[in-house]
């Protein structure tokens, strides 16, 4: 567990209610009623869908992020926060067992799905992953039709077997709510669309094949601000059916958006080396208001990053 | 100007570009020095270019005139003949265009699977996939004579037996252009972003979905580009086939995969070691058939290239 981590603030960690609902926190928000005077009620502790334990990362040997114990709710938004180079993307991307395409990377730790360890070793990563999709930071649309864009997924999971993939297709870009501005041009390349279209379509081709989870790394950070809130938007209607985890880097987005926010750190080792560090996870409300870790108050105010 | 002088003049400049730099508001003249510099590297590059482009006129130039006026339908549809009024290049022109598609069928499938293990599954850190990697550099180096050996030795002798038939020389020329096509395939399948392949495998696509149905259609303009290139190359190769022992003299087109036969490069070195001049005028004209066919191939290229070119 991160030293930073401090029960008695009753915010701070995940990991004294990981698999119980919620025993521990009123008492211990009596206990310090000055600090959560002005907060709105907490909302019922979600569910947890993943439970990470001492979750550490190597690239080839090299530490990037240490021991992270975390436990992500079903159907929230949570956001990873902090400065670059802190380790959220790569927790983020051990999540769905993306960085077993990177050779040389290697968790350590557990992370848990529903209680089932992800690393486990009759898991196969192409099974996490039809069921924790993926948004990018850049937009990355297939050079094809829109509409293949879509239906890649569900026909390489085979789920046009069962229904018709026209359907899917128009109902993942509704969800998108970027059915009315493409309907007429399906057929057209996507790589003819704006950044933000591009991004939406990225968002409903993992739509498509309707995943459990859906994992944003920095998704709007190639974007305008327009496009920016309008996927900000679409974020908080997917929050009905997904559970999102969100890596940004724009404080106000986590803010906006997320249920829960994590802030990471880079510690420097002995040797010099740069690692990422969980220093606090708790509500946002909380982490923007009433964190309890100075680092956390010092970034979220602006006084360093 | 003697060299006294100007060495002054080039210190009085520097000294005045210095203090005019010093200047913020004022922004220096260009130094006539560097004016000249660049303007010397610019000739020197048009020169080099003149060389090859020259080379090539000449030769265009050189062959055209002696070959243009023996160039006739007649010429392209007649069977080699001991009488130069006769001969024609029918047999070296079918020939050629078997060997092609021999050529292409066998490398085209082995190159691609051999650049898709290479860039998408070989693990660079270890050592035999780096040794693999150095040797196809190496391959692509290898004279077309050795190949001939090589075909020579296990094609149409030996393991194989195959004979002196279309098929050996196709297959010769085939391992012949394969190392280039494995290098360009690696080149156009690497031209593709990894957030294509990042982006299938995060839909739930195993690693060959991903190269299958992202990737290689991703890759296929620049694949081919490659592809047809090496095939040009092939097309125009004369010692491997001489090695294989592909006859000069054939007065019937290729019947199988197991015919005898010849090929326009063959055709061309056979009439032009021929005493009679007239052989040798004959020789232009398929030279032209044959420059003809090249530029029609690379053309081919250059088109799939422009009309698929990416856009990410």
């Amino acid at each position: 567990m991160s030293p930073a981590h401090d029960d008695s603030t009753g915010t701070s960690t995940m990991d004294a209610d990981a698999n119980t609902p919620s025993p521990s926190h009123e008492p211990v928000h009596m206990q310090t009623p000055a600090l959560n005077e002005h907060m709105t009620p907490k909302p019922e502790a979600a569910e947890k869908i993943f439970e990470l334990t001492d979750v550490s990362v190597r690239y080839s040997g090299k530490l990037a992020v240490k021991d992270v114990t975390v436990g992500i709710g079903t159907k929230q938004i949570t956001a990873l926060i902090g400065a670059s180079g802190c380790g959220k993307s790569t927790l983020l991307r051990c999540l769905n067992r993306m960085n077993d395409l990177i050779p040389g990377a290697t968790v350590d730790g557990s992370v848990k799905y529903r209680g089932q360890d992800l690393y486990a070793s009759n898991v196969d990563p192409v099974q996490v992953r039809k069921r924790i999709g993926m948004v990018f930071q850049k937009p990355n649309p297939f050079p094809k039709s829109i509409y293949d864009n879509i239906a890649f997924g569900p026909r390489v999971l085979g789920m046009n077997k069962d229904r018709n993939l026209d359907e899917i297709v128009e109902n993942a870009l509704t969800r998108a709510s970027l059915w009315d501005e493409v309907k007429d041009r399906l057929d057209e390349s996507a790589i003819g669309m704006s950044g933000g279209q591009q991004q939406r379509l990225c968002i409903a081709r993992t739509i498509a094949t309707n995943p459990q989870v859906i994992l944003m790394d920095e998704p709007c950070s190639a974007l305008d601000p327009i496009s920016t809130s309008r996927i900000e938007d679409l974020m908080n209607e997917l929050k009905e059916q997904f559970t999102i985890v969100v890596v940004t880097h724009n404080m106000q987005q986590a803010a906006r958006v997320s249920d829960m926010t994590a802030y990471f750190t880079v510690e420097v080792a002995e040797d010099d080396k740069r690692y990422g560090r969980l220093v606090e996870f708790a509500e946002t409300e909380t982490i923007f208001t009433n964190p309890s870790d100075q680092r956390t108050e010092d970034y979220v105010t602006g006084k360093v990053g | 100007m003697n060299a006294g002088k100007r060495n002054a003049r080039d210190a009085a400049l520097a000294g005045a570009a210095v203090e005019q730099s010093l200047a913020a508001d004022h922004i220096p003249p260009a130094s006539r020095k560097m004016l000249w510099r660049e303007r010397i590297f610019k000739a020197l590059l048009i020169v080099s270019l003149l060389v090859g482009m020259a080379v090539l006129a000449i030769l265009v130039i050189d062959v055209l005139s002696d070959g243009l006026g023996t160039l006739n339908l007649s010429f392209l549809t007649s069977f080699p003949s001991a009488f130069p009024k006769n001969a024609g290049i029918e047999s070296a022109i079918t020939g050629s265009l078997w060997l092609m598609a021999i050529c292409a069928f066998f490398v085209i499938p082995v190159g691609v699977a051999a650049a898709i293990y290479l860039e998408e599954f070989a693990d660079r850190r270890r050592w035999w996939n780096r040794l693999i990697e150095l040797n196809i550099q190496n391959l692509a180096a290898v004279p077309s004579i050795v190949y001939g050996i090589l075909g020579l030795a296990y094609l149409v002798r030996g393991p194989l037996d195959l004979g002196r038939t279309v098929l050996a020389g196709g297959l010769t020329l085939g391992l012949l252009v394969l190392p280039v096509v494995v290098i360009s395939s690696r080149e156009a399948l690497r031209a593709v972003p990894g957030s294509i392949r990042e982006g299938a495998m995060g839909l739930g696509a195993t690693r060959w979905q991903a190269i299958w149905y992202q990737v290689l259609p991703a890759a296929i303009p620049g694949i081919s580009t490659g592809a047809i290139l090496s095939l040009s190359r092939a097309i125009g190769e004369t010692a491997p086939l001489i090695m294989v022992g592909a006859a000069t003299f054939i007065a019937f087109n290729p019947t199988g995969l197991n015919s005898a036969f010849t090929a326009l490069p063959l055709q061309i070195y056979n009439w032009l070691s021929s005493p009679q001049a007239e052989f040798k005028i004959l020789a232009a004209s398929a030279i032209i058939v044959l420059l003809m066919m090249l530029v029609a191939i690379n053309s081919v290229a250059i088109i799939i290239r422009n009309r698929y070119e990416k856009k990410w």
